[in-house]
């Protein structure tokens, strides 16, 4: 599903280059579960970023589902973006102004789904993370846990075929955070969606399929977790 | 989407309400101001235009080459028109009138003075006046025919069916109602209250039966059976006057009637302008202040940006194109302008009125107009993008990764835009004000040059009936300055042939010892009767004025500036002639100003001839007041002239009116000039107080820090007032170009001073410092520790 050959990512400063990725090749399947680890600075937001073609690399090939993404022109790149991938932040990034429900449509209507189609996908969405009755609510009305849920709905309602996440459980406390944990995991296995996350906690990074391991832009391991742990 | 947009849209109005409120006010004064200043506009666009065939008409001008200049003015001999109409071909039409004039029309008791013209049928033809009652093929076709204008049947007639009611012109000649036609509109330069056949004109005055190429006394209008003849038109016409007449130095023009309200002023026999400069600048000022109100619009939305960046960045994130942002904050700043426009509905109405007593015209919103629809939805329209689309842009190009990861931007590139935005409109404040004083110190310099004579407490009258010209003779006018010496109420009394403030009867026809052939020189002549010069409060430079002591028919008084055309060393005695009359000159009096007061007293020879009396001139006593006075001079015109409905006018009032274009200016100047400082110093406001924001934290660790009020203060406020005095660097030019352009066109001017631009610094800074002022309490009380919670 996704191929990453030799990607590389620096910022050239007064002539210096600084190296954000270096020499980055993996190759991720359709419905594993992978968690990037690494102290800070190791460049896992940067790389989650280029899966998420929000950022571009500065060298490299990146093939998803067979497309050469870096010689897309932008408007097909978000088409492929919108139809496929769905980002989840740490800092959940809700839009203020709008309520629950309109949050979660938003994605559907840069999608151009039809309204009727729009209503229903929102209602089971909303129905499925026992939301119904905070729909009308602001962002701000809302615990962290469940602003995060929200912005996992909102990943969600497009149907995609991977969910990007950054940290997602970072501002939350644990309970809350392995509830998210768990809401990923039964995506993962019950509707095959690729799951890739960035986090710190070995504890998150467990629930996946696989962790790769991040040190100064260059991938260290490689790890298969053990399943049934 | 839409419909998403529009509900975001609503709901960030709603949540920063003192946002929207200084947006909203800021457009909506701007487009109220636009729309006001565009009626105006529109107003004087309309003139001359109700006509059906308006644009096949045109006006013959004349066009006299002297070796100085080339005089133009719309006066043409009467024989011309059926010239025109018969010779020329592509002409359709042509019809000649006089210039409108006050006479004095009565039904029985019943007598108004009202602007008359006399007119051939032909006028009727190519204006299509709007007839009430009345055949319009047959007006005018009787020698004794007469149209009324509504109200000026209802004044004459009341409630009565005018039609066939007979009428008596000047208390002479009889005349038959014909037609009754809708009040002429303000917005037309021939104006009259009723209207005379030509044959009438010739029965009232004898001497234009005979009046022959030479008198140019009529206005003569031409119909072209279409404008593809103008050029052929104009052609043939140029050398009617020679055709006619040999050794004429006239040539005739036409000139668009549309344009003649606009475009009434000549140089070199083309058309270089007039009112239209005026209307140019307002049209200018117009489109300026609604710019302010865009620049205002984009300076907040983009001092904004820091909020909406985030919303960028997840919209981006979730998959919005960057063309869909664009639109929604397009759909928002639309949004703004439309509310602006209501609101700046209820400014337009409130104002109107007010606006219209200031000039003296009648403007109203004609709600049933399409046109003015149109206008203001576009206006509102272009506002909204012209205000939308920086913010749209820049907004939009935020980089979705950056926004979310680090919550800040660099805006320092937006932050040097807003400042030559802010800069922007400053200058244009700068310039409005610098502007405003100068053409106030103008028209203050001009009020109180010297124009020769006293024209506070000087009345004069009009000489009309027993009084009149040629009927009563100088009997009748002894006694009436017997009278009014006697009443008390006057110190002195004089006779002169035109108003005190109208500038006509001229001649070429002037010749001194010594005067070459080629030179041509345009004289006023006037005739004036005793103690003229105490009269008026004037001097004589040297010999004496005319006295009931001498015979003075042959003799005459010339003006300052004649003696110096004439280059007469020792000017009492000379003689010089007018056309064929030798006449001795016997006194100089000092230049006195009857055309315009920005211009050197024209050339001036004074006869005694009392015939040609028209106006009583009248010093009041200055130990009475005023109203008593008038009153017993009125008592006395009563007595010797019942017949005629008293009429005087004060001598400086008239003078005034020669300054309204002036006036005007100076008026909208200064209100619109305020208005443009008030919507600027909005958007500083509302700059200032997000600034404040943006720089919470630094604000806050500068407190923590141990920074005193006055430190964050200066640091806060310091680079806008080094914006506006930038701004005011840069409007100090530019006023200085605009003014001196302006002021090149006034023979007598101020010169320019430091005075206006000290002024507008000063004035500018002093606003800017308020304005800043507003957001301190809002720095000073805040706590440091709020702004630094969040980090």
């Amino acid at each position: 599903m996704i191929e990453l050959k030799n990607i590389e990512k620096y910022y050239a400063n007064k002539g210096v280059k600084s190296y954000i990725l270096r020499h980055v090749t993996t190759s991720i399947k359709q419905g594993e579960f992978i968690s990037i680890m690494g102290p800070s600075g190791a460049g896992k937001s940067t790389l989650l970023n280029i899966l998420g073609m929000l950022e571009e690399p500065t060298y490299g090939a990146y093939e998803f589902m067979g497309e050469d993404v870096v010689s897309l022109n932008e408007r097909k790149r978000i088409e492929l973006y919108r139809n496929h991938i769905g980002f989840v932040f740490q800092a959940y990034h809700l839009i203020d102004e709008m309520t629950v429900a309109e949050n979660i449509e938003a994605p559907l209507l840069y999608k151009k789904v039809s309204g009727p189609e729009r209503k229903s996908r929102v209602a089971d969405v909303l129905d499925r993370f026992n939301m119904v009755a905070k729909k009308d609510l602001f962002p701000n009305q809302l615990s962290g846990g469940q602003q995060q849920l929200v912005g996992i709905a909102r990943a969600l309602v497009a149907q995609p075929s991977i969910i990007l996440a950054d940290e997602p459980t970072g501002n939350l406390q644990s309970p809350q955070a392995l509830q998210i944990m768990e809401l990923f995991k039964k995506l993962n296995e019950e509707e095959n969606i690729t799951i890739i996350q960035v986090t710190h906690s070995e504890v998150n990074a467990a629930y996946g399929s696989r962790i790769l391991h991040l040190l100064d832009g260059v991938i260290k391991e490689d790890l298969a977790v053990p399943q049934g742990v | 989407m839409f419909r998403q947009h529009l509900k975001i849209a609503l709901r960030n109005l709603w949540k920063n309400k003192g946002y929207t409120l200084i947006n909203v006010g800021g457009v909506a004064i701007g487009l109220a101001s636009c729309m006001l200043l565009l009626l105006y506009v529109a107003h004087e666009w309309s003139y001359n235009r109700q006509f059906s065939n308006y644009d096949k008409t045109y006006v013959v001008y004349n066009n006299t080459k002297t070796p100085n200049e080339v005089l133009s003015w719309p006066w043409t001999p009467s024989v011309m028109a059926k010239e025109v109409g018969q010779q020329i071909s592509g002409v359709s039409r042509a019809s000649c009138s006089t210039n409108p004039a006050p006479l004095l029309i009565a039904n029985g008791q019943r007598g108004f003075k009202k602007q008359a013209v006399f007119a051939d049928q032909d006028f009727l033809k190519i204006l299509d006046y709007k007839f009430i009652k009345g055949n319009p093929e047959k007006a005018l076709a009787a020698v004794n025919g007469i149209i009324l204008t509504e109200s000026t049947a209802k004044s004459l007639f009341g409630d009565e069916d005018p039609i066939n009611k007979t009428l008596k012109l000047e208390n002479s000649q009889l005349l038959k109602v014909e037609a009754v036609i809708a009040d002429i509109p303000e917005t037309n330069t021939i104006r009259f209250d009723y209207l005379m056949p030509w044959a009438a004109y010739e029965k009232q005055y004898p001497w234009s039966k005979d009046a022959g190429w030479g008198s140019h006394y009529a206005l003569t209008l031409v119909q072209l059976e279409d404008n593809r003849f103008f050029d052929q038109v104009s052609k043939e016409i140029k050398g009617i006057f020679k055709r006619h007449e040999k050794g004429t130095l006239a040539e005739a023009m036409i000139h668009p009637f549309s344009k003649w309200h606009l475009y009434s002023r000549f140089e070199n026999g083309k058309s270089v302008g007039g009112k239209i400069d005026q209307v140019k600048i307002f049209v200018g000022i117009a489109f300026c202040i609604l710019l302010i109100a865009c620049v205002n619009f984009m300076n907040l939305s983009t001092a904004r940006s820091q909020k909406r960046a985030k919303e960028v960045g997840v919209r981006k994130a979730i998959g919005s194109s960057r063309k869909s942002l664009i639109s929604q904050f397009l759909v928002e700043s639309v949004l703004f302008s439309f509310l602006g426009m209501l609101l700046a509905f209820v400014l337009m109405e409130i104002s109107l009125p007010y606006f219209n007593g200031l000039l003296h015209i009648e403007l109203v919103i004609n709600y049933s107009n399409w046109e003015f629809w149109l206008v203001l939805f576009a206006l509102t329209l272009f506002t909204g993008f012209v205000a939308g689309s920086y913010p749209a842009f820049y907004l939009s190009s935020f980089e979705p990764v950056k926004v979310l990861k680090s919550l800040s931007i660099g805006g320092n590139s937006s932050v040097s835009i807003r400042k030559v935005l802010v800069v922007f409109q400053f200058v244009f404040a700068v310039c409005l004000m610098i502007c405003t004083i100068v053409v106030y110190q103008q028209l203050n310099y001009i009020k109180d040059k010297s124009i020769g004579y006293e024209k506070a407490g000087l009345i004069e009258i009009p000489l009309q009936g027993t009084l009149g010209k040629g009927l009563g003779g100088k009997e009748n006018l002894d006694v009436l300055k017997d009278e009014l010496i006697k009443s008390g109420a006057v110190n002195s009394v004089s006779f002169f042939s035109s108003s005190m403030n109208w500038d006509g009867h001229r001649t070429f026809d002037m010749n001194w010892p010594g005067k070459s052939k080629k030179e041509l020189v345009y004289f006023n002549y006037r005739c004036a009767g005793y103690d003229f010069v105490k009269t008026i409060g004037s001097k004589m430079i040297s010999g004496r004025e005319f006295s009931a002591r001498y015979k003075d028919s042959t003799n005459v008084i010339v003006n300052e500036s004649a003696v110096r055309v004439m280059g007469l060393k020792d000017p009492i005695g000379t003689v010089i002639s007018m056309g064929q009359d030798q006449v001795k000159i016997i006194g100089v009096i000092k230049d006195f100003v009857v055309g315009s007061p920005y211009q050197q007293a024209a050339p001036m020879v004074i006869y005694d001839w009392n015939v040609n009396f028209n106006f009583a001139l009248v010093r009041l006593n200055p130990a009475m007041n005023v109203s008593s006075s008038v009153q017993r001079i009125d008592e006395v015109m009563k007595r010797l002239n019942p017949d005629f409905p008293m009429e005087r006018s004060f001598v400086d009032e008239d003078f005034k009116l020669k300054f309204q274009n002036e006036q005007l200016l100076g008026t909208l100047a200064n209100w619109f000039g305020g208005f443009a400082i008030f919507i600027s110093c909005l958007g500083l406001l509302g700059l200032t107080l997000y600034m404040a924001e943006q720089r919470k934290k630094e604000i806050s660790i500068r407190k923590v820090l141990g920074a005193s009020a006055i430190d964050v203060l200066s640091l806060l406020n310091k680079d806008f007032m080094k914006l506006v005095g930038i701004a005011n660097l840069i409007g100090f030019p530019l006023a200085y170009v605009i003014m001196t352009k302006w002021l090149s066109a006034y023979e007598f001017r101020v010169g320019i001073s430091i005075l206006p631009f000290a002024m507008a610094l000063g004035l500018s800074l002093i606003i800017a410092i308020l304005t800043l002022s507003v957001q301190s309490a809002k720095v000073l009380k805040s706590n440091p520790v709020d702004g630094l919670k969040y980090e």
